[in-house]
């Protein structure tokens, strides 16, 4: 068995993981009863797929967004006007919002290509803030403040996606492809360059990688996973509103990647699962009572802002970071002969 | 015959300060060219000049007699031109080997999608760079830290990792800013070595530096810069015993001489 | 109301939130100016400020003007209290991570307000009753004047500290080049401190002035985190002077934006001009540019 794992690659081995997940998947509803349940992890699945575009944007290329709910409610709104308002398929519903995500992508990556740091961060933190003011004030389009409803489910031609369970299935799929090809990226010459990019502008530069139009990339595909999100998460709920799309909700998911830990996806992913999953602890893990949940619901805001602050002050490589130095550590154990390395 | 690279009147001013004035140069294939002359000289402006890291005021570069004035870092990087900077701007989160890998990037083409779908071809290409990019390591002798992360490593290994990482994308030119900077004598000797062992390869080298024992050995033709003017040109030898150059360097020539 | 008395009703209406975003501009300049790094909390100490002065007159039951002191005493305490805990052990990180420690630290500080003051809109009595002011032809509360009034003590104390104090002269060297101001002897640790004390101190004096105006509640601050940064970038981030122009100048472009086009873009307003100076013209209106040596 381990021959076969170390003959396939890293990639292989990631390819054999996929199509077990894929698996898994398809099987998760079938196993767990409650709907509550089901949709809870749904809408995980949807924070995680925004998360493995935000994670190439920030964790590996270093260009931080705190706007990335605006593309997210790109797709949302453009995906449901489309399909509610003008009628067309589903299918061109997902077409056109992530496409029109990405072509935000691009619309905000072109003027800051010169922007560093933190000003890059305030210029993606006005472009959120632009969009949220054009959903609320847009109201023949979008509803306005009160929303918009009526978003019919994902249907491809006469399927027609009406359970929990199809969506669980579809929302989870899509992350799960997402993050193979996300993870394929990181191993070669394209996820190189992010990286590096990340390490020394100059030096990037100096390897012949034209930065600017890398830069273009990264946050239009980053953009455009977004708007895929978001067209999912419009779809699945069949309601809308610009507060599902706040500045609130680009900090928490800046809070998701900052915890992942620096230049991790699998972190990112798995810190996107777990602070979507802990106000609903009881759901999840047996034995934990009710108020827990209550609890963490209540002071939500408080642990995501608590959560930053911590992991950017003691744990900056984040968990991915910590689980490595945990692994280094057992390692490191005295073995029954000799020394380890 | 035209020189390789044919730099002309290449001037540069920051405010009223000219950090590089009417510099004018010819480099010949093959050469070793120094360039040396006291600190602020102008010496890595005028790299950045050279490289596109910065514009010239004033003046051409040409490179294979092609106008390369101006271009931007990473099309001068894929003519030809490859560098290393004074501050060494190495990706330290990555591991030695991984930034070597990237140097690769103009020399291949696995885009976006090939790379996230892994395929064949793209796979093929990763197994090259890994191969090239090991085969750079040991050439410079610093195979053992293929995966330490660049941040960790000794500082004397670092300059040896740019240069690697620059040799990465097959330049037919290489820059090296300060290249011995920090470097004890024992280490200097084998940069030398592998400088020269470069110049075998074919490159042509334009080597900043203030090491004049490596300036010395290694160089076919120095030239002398101060407050940004070219004040003396020629081979080592005759360099060496320039009053104008040593004046140069020591502030003033005593007047009992 | 004639055509000049409803354009003095739209300066004034201008001047008001100018002065609101002079006041945030500033302590986003003097926060950047001693740390290199924009502090989103800002908007907290304002959104603080008001909460704080509703908290001791409601619960406290401290005449109207104490409450307003304690109010600005007590932000200047939390101020100092964020920086020592949450900047203070990354004072040497980039400037990016420490925005992602304030936004962090925004979001905690108006949850734990959330908590303590509940979910609701809070309101405060104006300094002095009485009815409004004509001026010029248009209606001003007493309390715009009190705003008016504290926005230029505030600028003036500032001015005074800056140019004409010890201690002021330590900041001014602190912000052109920390290692040198470290090696005059300058600790720099205490400027950081007292700069974010002052911070907070503007912040609470900008959200206990106008929250008789517009009442207060645990989340004002983000929006007036944001306006304040782009009055303070508008003007030129890192000078106090250009960061109340700034403010100023903002107030009275959402006037103005009011006036010509609909109320419903009004927040717009800020944020497209601060699109405009990051991309066009990143130093500000009123600072020499700078340009950047590879």
């Amino acid at each position: 068995m381990r021959a076969v794992l170390t003959r396939m690659g890293p990639g292989g081995v990631r390819l054999v993981a996929a199509l077990l997940a894929v698996v898994g998947v398809f099987a998760v509803p079938l196993v767990l009863q409650s709907t509550f349940t089901i949709k809870i992890l749904t809408f995980a699945g949807i924070n995680v797929i925004i998360v493995i575009g935000l994670a190439l944007l920030f964790g590996y290329a270093g260009q931080i967004s705190l706007g990335h709910a605006g593309f997210f409610g790109l797709g949302a709104y453009t995906s449901a006007i489309l399909t509610t308002t003008v009628g067309l398929p589903w299918i061109l519903g997902l077409v056109a919002g992530t496409a029109v995500a990405a072509a935000g992508g691009v619309i905000i990556a072109v003027p800051s290509l010169r922007l560093k740091g933190h000003y890059l961060a305030m210029a993606t933190l006005g472009f959120g803030e632009i969009m949220r003011i054009l959903f609320v004030q847009l109201r023949d389009l979008t509803g306005g403040p009160d929303g918009f409803s009526g978003i019919p489910p994902v249907s491809v031609g006469s399927l027609t996606l009406e359970t929990s369970g199809a969506d669980f299935t579809l929302v989870w799929v899509v992350a799960i492809v997402l993050l193979l090809l996300a993870a394929n990226l990181g191993g070669m010459r394209p996820g190189r360059a992010m990286r590096a990019l990340h390490g020394s502008e100059i030096g990037t530069s100096a390897c012949g990688v034209d930065i600017s139009r890398m830069k273009i990339v990264v946050f239009t595909i980053s953009a455009g996973v977004a708007g895929l999100a978001g067209v999912l998460y419009a779809h699945v709920l069949g309601f809308i509103s610009p507060t599902n799309f706040s500045l609130n909700v680009s900090i928490i998911l800046i809070a998701m990647v900052v915890l992942g830990g620096p230049g991790s996806l699998a972190g990112a992913v798995a810190a996107a699962v777990v602070l979507s999953l802990l106000p609903f602890l009881d759901a999840f893990v047996p034995g934990v009572p009710r108020e827990v949940s209550e609890f963490i619901q209540s002071w939500q805001h408080d642990l995501y802002g608590l959560t930053i602050i911590l992991v950017m002050l003691f744990l900056p490589r984040g968990l991915a970071g910590g689980m490595r130095q945990l692994v280094r550590w057992i390692g490191r154990r005295p073995s029954v002969e000799g020394d380890t390395a | 015959m035209s020189a390789l690279i044919e730099v002309r009147g290449v001037t540069r001013r920051f405010g009223g300060l000219a950090a590089v004035d009417d510099v004018s140069f010819d480099v010949h294939e093959g050469a070793v060219k120094a360039l040396i002359g006291p600190n602020g000289a102008g010496k890595s402006t005028l790299f950045n000049s050279m490289t596109g890291f910065d514009n010239p005021d004033a003046g051409t570069v040409h490179y294979a007699g092609m106008d390369v004035t101006g271009r931007k870092p990473h099309r001068i990087v894929e003519l030809g031109m490859s560098r290393t900077f004074q501050n060494t701007q190495l990706f330290d989160h990555m591991s030695v080997l991984d930034n070597v890998k990237v140097g690769r990037y103009t020399r291949t083409r696995t885009g976006f999608l090939a790379a996230a779908l892994r395929l064949p071809r793209a796979r093929r290409e990763e197994r090259l760079v890994e191969e090239e990019a090991g085969r750079l390591l040991r050439l410079l002798g610093i195979e053992d830290f293929a995966d330490v992360p660049a941040g960790d490593i000794p500082h004397g290994r670092r300059r040896l990792l740019e240069i690697c990482r620059a040799l990465a994308s097959e330049p037919t030119v290489l820059l090296l800013d300060e290249p011995a900077a920090g470097l004890n004598n024992a280490e200097t000797s084998k940069l030398a070595d592998a400088l020269l062992r470069i110049r075998d390869m074919g490159i042509t080298l334009i080597v900043v530096e203030h090491d004049m024992g490596l300036v010395m050995e290694i160089s076919d033709s120095i030239i002398v810069l101060n407050q940004g003017r070219k004040i003396a040109e020629g081979p080592p030898r005759l360099i060496q015993k320039d009053p104008v150059v040593v004046e140069a360097y020591l502030g003033e020539e005593d007047p009992d001489v | 109301m004639g055509f000049d008395e409803q354009l003095a009703q739209f300066v004034f209406a201008g001047l008001k939130s100018g002065a609101i975003y002079a006041l945030m501009a500033l302590g986003f300049t003097i926060v950047y100016a001693a740390t290199g790094a924009i502090n989103f909390a800002q908007g907290e100490f304002f959104m603080l400020g008001g909460m704080l002065a509703v908290w001791s007159l409601d619960a406290l039951g401290v005449p109207l003007l104490l409450a307003g002191l304690l109010a600005i005493i007590l932000t200047s305490l939390i101020a100092v209290i964020f920086e020592e805990l949450a900047i203070r052990p990354r004072r040497d990180a980039d400037p990016l991570a420490l925005i992602i420690i304030t936004i962090g630290g925004s979001m905690l500080i108006s949850s734990l307000a959330r908590h303590a003051f509940g979910p609701n809109e809070l309101p405060l009595p104006p300094f002095t009753e009485g009815g409004s002011l004509h001026v010029l032809g248009a209606l001003v509360e007493q309390q715009a004047v009190w705003l008016w009034l504290l926005t230029a003590l505030a600028v003036a104390g500032l001015t005074i500290l800056y140019s004409r104090t010890k201690f002021g002269l330590a900041m001014r060297a602190s912000a052109v080049d920390r290692e040198a101001a470290k090696l005059m002897g300058i600790d720099t640790r205490i400027v950081v401190m007292v700069t974010f004390c002052l911070a907070g101190a503007l912040g609470a004096i900008a959200g206990v002035a106008v929250t008789p105006l517009t009442q207060t509640a645990y989340s004002v601050g983000p929006s007036i985190a944001v306006k304040g940064f782009s009055a303070a970038i508008l003007g030129g981030l890192g000078s106090p002077l250009a960061s109340v122009l700034g403010g100023l100048i903002l107030g009275l472009a959402e006037s103005l934006s009011v006036a010509a086009l609909s109320s419903e873009f009004k927040d717009a307003t800020a944020i497209l001009l601060l699109l405009a100076v990051l991309f066009l013209r990143p130093e500000g209106l009123f600072r020499r540019s700078r340009r950047e040596k590879v």
